[in-house]
């Protein structure tokens, strides 16, 4: 067919055309801040010619779809580096918090409690029989035990926070993952005819958001669907099926995956990106580091300072009519004492002296040297309380009785008699909390020994080879001064979630070693900062990339604008044109 | 490179937003005057700083022992002196009564003095600083010599910490000390009662020795002074080395610290004049 019926044919291809691109350009302009929106643009095409009069005769334009500006490959990259950079924001925000923790600038930091404490040991010294300085070591040592309390409550405090948040960002995930699923349905029905461009945007937008979550690989399957894993290759999201991630585990901290055949996968330790991954390596390689090195040193600064406390003398002899109970406990054997493996079981144990004041003008002591060879470590309480009381027997001493209850061990004085200690060479006494300072055994736990609300008992003397002890005798308190400048073998952790946690020694004193601590927390913190700061320049350029490809850009947009306005004017006046011809045709008479 | 809309508001967002950072932290420095002001700031610095804090605390700790220390041995030194001057007094009696022209009726009173000077050594020896008997060994708490110059003390040395690994015997075994001189004053006491000259002639030698004694004791107190005023001196020089250590591991150098806060600011100021004027430009604008 030819003639002005064709001209006015074309015409009207031509107006509704550009009539198209300006409606994609406004829907570009109306999206012009929306971050996940790929630009889109028509594709204009001839119509097909058709051949009248062996002349090939084009029959207008038409628009045959709508295509999106977006490289998959830069999507998904800058996806992954997304999920990168909010991991380490992550960790950066709770590393803001752990440094306040061990923030230094004031007077009770552990450090600075920590150089006072052996301070106040050098004013006993100087000082042994005072009632000040022992009422100062007493009521210090108590605030050095708090912080090391209220530090690990802090810690146990963050973790449970933390644990909160990843059982909160599984939820999250779980309605992305179902999301997506549902908009994959939708997609692969619409996609038979055309393309889905808004849909697969806000597909885009939630596998970005899914992203920041947790570790994701996508990719598209021919009919449009996306495919999507996380770590250790678990399945999230195929076609139309979500598979959700559950909290699990004994304690209800693990992030566990279910497969369709209701198997359960542990993905905890394999989450290393996105707020989950940060969240995670927080929780279980620095919080975890950190909970464990303070519980090292807490459990070697009380064992060293009990192990030299449990050498001496206090002021008195553990009084006629009392009962001294040790603090640490077991049902078991020995071994199962919190420092159980420290006690050596030999002949030359320790001196359990037994003053005699039967006659009050001239009290007689004598001491029993207590031989532990015949006990180890599978030994009871019962069986040291029984060997005890078996010595003192024989030779041929009384009114000290050791027994055993609330599973602790016991020293009980008869009326007339007083006991102490001295020369413990077997560890014996400090593994049973006996005549020790502290009690506990790690930072949560650690607290003065309740026997010394009678200051008198905090031991700075030595009970001498004769039975003497003066309160004027120093030697005890200088002996724990010593501990000060004394490197010891102190555990110190590396946490890794994949690897494991492993364990190595250092040698330090006690208040380097706590000094290192801060330090090594001080490094991961400043590293997660550097790492923060370069994956936001990674996203930032990569961003610019993806907008290059996807975003909008308004100047471009108007000069479409008028393009298409100018084409549009042009299609009318060809109506026109051929509506003047038309009439031209009529006319003729 | 095609620049979307969106890439010119992101751009300033990010470029303001790190400038702005960098210019809150070169602020922080110069505000607080310190270079460490979290952890992650310096962690090695911050690790040596707490090092030499602690190592400082003690050095302090050492400082109030050494003084201390001084105390009580300025508090033995007088004691001793003044027994020195006893024992010289008592043997100028001795030197008198033993010339022979003296009347005997002046032995008595010259018995009297003896015993003034026994009771003068009984309270010189138990001197005490601050409640603690000096020469009382570890029995600080107990009075040391009763009036008849019994000891009550123990034999040992009362000693305190001067260095990490340094101790200093600052009190001492009285009995070691005074007991022979007790013996010497009341035997020599004895033998002006009884006229006995030559009981007084061996007193005299007995004093030589007690003052000998003595006057040993007193240049071991000088060179113990000594060895605390020395390690005294060390510890001040290494407080203020370790200070001036301490200030250049965390303060801040103020002259740079306004240099790099002023240069920051340069770029802020540039950021945000290039920012406002990008972000003003449309094609929209030029349409009508």
């Amino acid at each position: 067919m030819s003639g002005l019926g064709l001209v006015l044919d074309i015409a009207k291809t031509a107006l509704s055309t550009q009539r198209y691109g300006i409606d994609v350009t406004g829907h570009n302009i109306a999206n012009v801040n929306n971050p996940s929106y790929s630009r889109q643009s028509p594709v204009i095409e001839a119509k097909e010619a058709v051949s009248y009069g062996g002349v090939l005769l084009g029959r207008g334009v038409e628009t045959t779809n709508v295509v999106r500006a977006t490289d998959q490959f830069i999507e998904s990259q800058l996806s992954e580096q997304k999920s990168n950079e909010v991991a380490f924001q992550e960790m950066e925000r709770y590393m803001q918090i752990l440094e306040g923790f061990l923030n230094e600038n004031s007077e009770t930091s552990i450090s600075v409690l920590l150089s006072d404490f052996w301070n106040l040991w050098h004013d006993i010294s100087n000082n042994p029989a005072g009632s000040a300085e022992r009422v100062a070591i007493w009521e210090h040592s108590a605030l050095l035990a708090e912080r090391f309390n209220s530090l690990e409550a802090d810690l146990i405090q963050m973790k449970t926070d933390l644990t909160g948040a990843v059982s909160f960002g599984v939820g999250r995930i779980n309605e992305i993952t179902e999301e997506i699923a549902y908009l994959n349905t939708q997609i692969v029905a619409i996609e038979t005819s055309t393309t889905a461009n808004d849909l697969r945007d806000k597909r885009t937008a939630l596998v970005s958001e899914l992203s920041e979550y947790i570790d994701v690989k996508s990719f598209e399957q021919s009919n449009g669907s996306l495919t999507i894993i996380t770590a250790r290759g678990c399945v999230l999201v195929q076609g139309n099926e979500a598979y959700n991630l559950e909290m699990g585990g004994t304690n209800g901290d693990r992030v566990t995956w279910r497969s369709s055949g209701n198997a359960i996968v542990d993905i905890t330790d394999y989450l290393a990106n996105g707020k989950l991954g940060g969240w995670l390596t927080m929780r279980d390689e620095v919080i975890a580091k950190c909970e464990l090195d303070l519980n090292a040193l807490a459990k070697e600064f009380i064992w060293a300072v009990n192990y030299q406390h449990s050498q001496g003398v206090g002021l008195k002899l553990f009084e006629p009519d009392t009962t001294l109970t040790g603090t640490y406990k077991t049902s078991m054997d020995l071994d199962a004492l919190e420092f159980g493996s420290e006690i050596q079981y030999i002949a030359d144990g320790f001196k359990l002296w037994i003053e005699d004041r039967t006659d009050p003008a001239n009290p007689v002591i004598n001491a029993v040297s207590v031989d532990l060879s015949g006990l180890d470590g599978s030994s009871s309480l019962a069986d040291v309380a029984t060997a005890i009381n078996n010595q003192i027997a024989a030779a041929g001493l009384a009114g000290v009785t050791a027994s055993v209850s609330g599973d602790a061990i016991g020293f009980t004085a008869g009326s007339d008699y007083a006991f102490g200690f001295s020369d413990d060479n077997s560890n014996m006494l400090a593994a049973l909390g006996v005549n020790t300072f502290f009690q506990g055994a790690s930072a949560g736990t650690m607290e003065l020994n309740p026997t010394l609300s009678n200051k008198d008992y905090i031991a700075a003397a030595t009970i001498e080879a004769d039975g003497s002890y003066a309160s004027g005798d120093n030697t005890n308190a200088l002996a724990i001064t010593d501990l000060q400048y004394e490197s010891n073998q102190i555990s110190q952790w590396t946490c890794d979630r994949v690897n494991g946690n492993t364990e190595s020694t250092i040698t330090a004193t006690f208040e380097h070693y706590y000094h290192g601590l801060v330090g090594a927390m001080g490094i991961i913190s400043s590293s997660i900062s550097r790492s923060r700061e370069f994956n936001e320049v990674m996203v930032n350029e990569l961003s610019q990339i993806r907008d290059s490809i996807s975003a909008v850009s308004l100047d471009e947009e108007m000069t479409n604008l008028m393009e298409f306005q100018h084409a549009y004017e042009a299609a009318a006046k060809l109506i026109a044109v051929a509506d003047e011809m038309l009439d031209e045709l009529l006319s003729v008479k | 490179m095609r620049v979307a809309s969106k890439t010119v508001y992101d751009a300033a967002r990010f470029n303001l937003a790190s400038i702005q950072e960098q210019f809150y932290r070169a602020n922080q420095v110069v505000a607080t005057g310190k270079r460490i002001t979290a952890l992650s700031d310096d962690p090695v610095g911050l690790t040596q700083s707490l090092h030499v804090k602690s190592a400082l605390s003690n050095l302090e700790q050492l400082g109030h022992n050494i003084s201390m220390g001084k105390s009580w041995l300025t508090a033995s030194e007088s004691a001793l002196s003044q027994a020195q001057d006893i024992i010289s007094d008592a043997r100028a009696l001795c030197v008198q009564m033993v010339s022979g022209t003296i009347d005997l009726s002046q032995q008595a009173p010259a018995a009297t003095i003896v015993q003034n000077h026994i009771d003068e050594i009984v309270s010189l020896g138990n001197t005490e600083i601050n409640g603690q008997y000096v020469f009382a060994g570890w029995k600080t708490d107990t009075v040391p010599f009763g009036q008849d110059g019994t000891y009550h003390g123990d034999n040992h040395a009362f000693t305190i910490k001067i260095g990490n690994d340094t101790t200093i015997e600052i009190g001492a075994d009285g009995e070691a000390i005074f007991q022979d001189l007790f013996t010497t004053l009341s035997d020599l006491k004895d033998a002006l009662e009884g006229n006995d000259v030559e009981g007084i002639r061996a007193a005299m030698t007995n004093l030589d020795i007690d003052l000998d004694r003595i006057t040993t004791k007193i240049s071991d107190i000088g060179s113990k002074v000594l060895r605390m005023e020395t390690n005294e001196q060390i510890f001040q020089e290494v407080t203020i080395s370790s200070t001036q250590r301490l200030s250049e591991i965390e303060e801040a150098d103020m002259a740079a610290a306004i240099i790099d806060l002023e240069s920051r600011e340069v770029v802020y100021k540039a950021a945000l004049a290039s920012s406002a004027r990008i972000m003003q430009l449309s094609l929209v604008d030029f349409l009508s």
